[in-house]
């Protein structure tokens, strides 16, 4: 932490009669300092409301099951000052929906039309999911999913479907477990497939263009990190009376870890044969590090995004293969020593 | 040192920028994937084009394939807005051909809003499963002592009469299924309302604090006897509830007195106050803060508090976005 990122103090040191008297030792410091931050504070002061902003999607993911009802899963930043939150709604078609709060508990809800209302009492993230009937039509044989996103989401396609017709462009696209899983834009989408009994192996795309991106991401963030670094030694180094070695210490599970080998990786695969094959990869590196991994490392090792990363990991918590547990607040993923007790 | 310090932290909260723009551009910078998209339903629709298909049919057929050809050269030359412009086309016509196609199957093209009535019931359970899948973990936060083997054995009963094609079966025990959902929904939710009611009270707290403080300061500005009269009543109908929803609706009341009054200048300030405690209430059980930093940064959220008390709120706001900025660093 640096207290010098706080030169509105300096405002003091202006004199009532608006002479502003400096040290001349210090000038060029203070001239050569103040611009930096000054653009760096408006850097910040026009990213931080987009990114931090109350009330505002942090993710959005859909799915769509072949019957033409829809999945929603979002993660929403809500006004911790407020007593509940009024979310609107893809639909008035409602069903199954489930509201989570910070830590985890159910909060509770009211559904008008397509609006609810969710007691929120001081929480500021929340987890929706519920599953809609409103977003897909049907002419014939060709499906129409139509949306207007408030923002950047993803869609997952159902399984042996092909798109046929889309008004908007996709900013990514993966496949998953052979459903099509494709990156959308904020605004109205319209989106034609159909449904193929024919399985188009060799047709499918095989190219995820979430991996070029994540590599760019990865040098980014690393570069972020570095800096980071850097700069908390140069703090430490300032504050040689104060300094306490400890930053940030990124401590490796792996050697800590208890050997779950009791259980065979193809007990599990067979325990769930409906596993992803993707999801299968997660929990192969998870048996190999034998047992218990921290989610970021499952982030470095896959190169995927943060949200990518975390449906999987929910994902096979819902299907009993992991459980998650906290760890400086980190999230520890943990193979199951009794895969039985969730069967 | 100060110029070193400055220049990183100039660094930093670029690539904080950096970051978030790259996640659209490069995204948007693959567009290869529009012909991977545009080629997959040519092949399927090409799959299902036949002699019996209408002239028209086979003629836009041939459009679309020349789009995708232009698709493919524009790509070529990395023209990347006009390989947008051939894919939107590409599949404006693959969509008219799979509507003609459709209408040459049947000709009562029925048109239906909502979820389609299909015999096979996959989709049904597939949906129930997912949301039993996270009732159970609610449940398990809640440490009920709900049995969900019952309705496991129904997920591998109706799994396995849907593989039979035992379609009626397999929707009656989607029924049962559906059935004990409710009821096991109703228990947690009845575990839920009691804890809810603590955070409730809990909440309620933290805000007649904050309340208290609004009064002070508007007893300090000299406002009205008639404002502080009102917010001293709501004040008192809030500390007195109990029930969840009697609380909202004081605070509601609450909320609805400083907006009629312009006492709300400082609320977003006091709600970021709210999110940075709790970041950094979770990074002091961390090790990702050494001590000293901790200091600083709980130093410089009292600061912020107290220029919010002076009503300074320009610099309580910069030194929060810095403060902010600089906490997210150190979040997972």
């Amino acid at each position: 932490m640096n207290p010098e990122i706080v030169p509105i103090y300096r405002k003091k040191s202006i004199r009532k009669d608006g002479m502003l008297f400096v040290r001349t030792d210090g000038i060029l410091e203070t001239m050569v300092k103040a611009p930096l931050i000054l653009a760096g504070l408006i850097i910040v002061t026009v990213l931080i409301p987009l990114q931090t902003s109350f009330s505002s999607t942090r993710i959005l993911e859909l799915i769509i099951y072949s019957d033409g009802s829809t999945h929603v899963s979002t993660q929403i930043d809500v006004d911790p000052s407020e007593p509940d939150f009024e979310l609107d709604l893809f639909g008035k078609s409602i069903d199954n929906f489930v509201a989570v709060g910070d830590a985890g508990f159910l909060l509770s809800e009211e559904i008008v039309e397509d609006k609810a209302i969710i007691d929120t009492f001081g929480s500021s993230s929340i987890i929706i999911d519920y599953d809609i009937d409103d977003l897909i039509s049907k002419e014939g044989r060709v499906w129409t999913f139509s949306f207007d996103s408030p923002s950047d989401y993803t869609l997952l396609m159902p399984k042996n479907s092909v798109i046929v017709g889309m008004s908007g462009l996709p900013n990514n696209m993966e496949l998953v477990d052979e459903q099509t899983k494709l990156g959308l834009t904020a605004g109205l989408s319209e989106i034609n497939y159909i449904f193929t009994p024919i399985n188009p192996t060799t047709h499918k795309p095989t190219i995820s263009s979430e991996s070029s991106f994540n590599y760019v991401n990865a040098v980014v963030i690393g570069g972020t990190i570095i800096a980071a670094v850097t700069c908390v030694v140069l703090l430490l180094k300032r504050k040689e009376s104060k300094s306490s070695p400890s930053i940030i210490q990124t401590e490796s599970i792996s050697e800590k870890q208890i050997e779950t080998k009791s259980i065979d990786i193809e007990t599990i695969f067979s325990f769930r044969p409906e596993m992803r094959e993707d999801d299968k990869e997660i929990v192969k590196f998870i048996f190999h590090k034998g047992g218990q991994v921290l989610e970021s490392e499952l982030r470095k090792k896959f190169l995927q995004p943060r949200t990518t990363m975390w449906r999987a990991v929910k994902r096979l918590e819902r299907l009993g293969i992991i459980e998650i547990d906290k760890k400086d607040l980190q999230n520890l993923v943990k193979l199951k020593k009794n895969l039985e007790e969730e069967k | 040192m100060k110029k070193i310090i400055s220049f990183v932290l100039f660094i930093l909260v670029s690539s904080v920028v950096l970051v978030g723009m790259t996640n659209t551009a490069q995204a948007q910078n693959d567009p290869s994937i529009l012909l991977k998209i545009a080629k997959h339903a040519q092949e399927q629709l090409e799959s299902q084009i036949n002699q019996d298909s209408s002239d028209k049919t086979k003629q836009l057929f041939k459009e679309g394939t020349q789009q995708i050809m232009a698709l493919e050269e524009s790509l070529r030359n990395n023209d990347t807005d006009l390989a947008k412009k051939h894919f939107l086309s590409t599949m404006k016509i693959f969509k008219e051909i799979s509507q003609q196609l459709t209408n040459s199957q049947s000709s009562q093209a029925e048109v239906i809003t909502r979820k389609d009535t299909v015999k096979d019931p996959s989709a049904d359970l597939l949906r129930i499963q997912d949301y039993v899948d996270n009732i159970k973990i609610i449940a398990k936060k809640y440490s009920t002592s709900i049995d969900f083997s019952e309705l496991d054995n129904l997920f591998v009963k109706a799994k396995k009469q849907i593989t039979d094609k035992q379609f009626d079966d397999a929707l009656q025990t989607i029924s049962k299924i559906k059935q004990i959902t409710v009821d096991f929904n109703n228990e947690i939710r009845a575990h839920a309302s009691q804890q809810e009611q603590s955070r409730a009270k809990e909440y309620a707290q933290k805000y007649l604090e904050q309340l208290d403080r609004l009064i002070e300061d508007v007893k300090n500005q000299g406002l009205s006897e008639d404002i502080i009269q009102k917010l001293e009543t709501a004040r008192e109908n809030l500390s007195s509830a109990t029930d969840p929803h009697e609380i909202i609706k004081q605070i509601r009341e609450i909320i609805s007195i400083k907006e009629q009054f312009e006492l709300t200048k400082n609320d977003r300030l006091e709600s970021r106050v709210m999110q940075i405690e709790k970041i950094l209430l979770k990074l002091s059980d961390s090790d990702k803060l050494s001590q000293v930093d901790l200091d600083d940064a709980k130093k410089t959220l009292q600061t912020i508090k107290h220029h919010l008390a002076q009503d300074e709120f320009e610099t309580a706001n910069k030194l929060l976005q810095s403060l902010a900025t600089l906490l997210e660093q150190f979040q997972d």
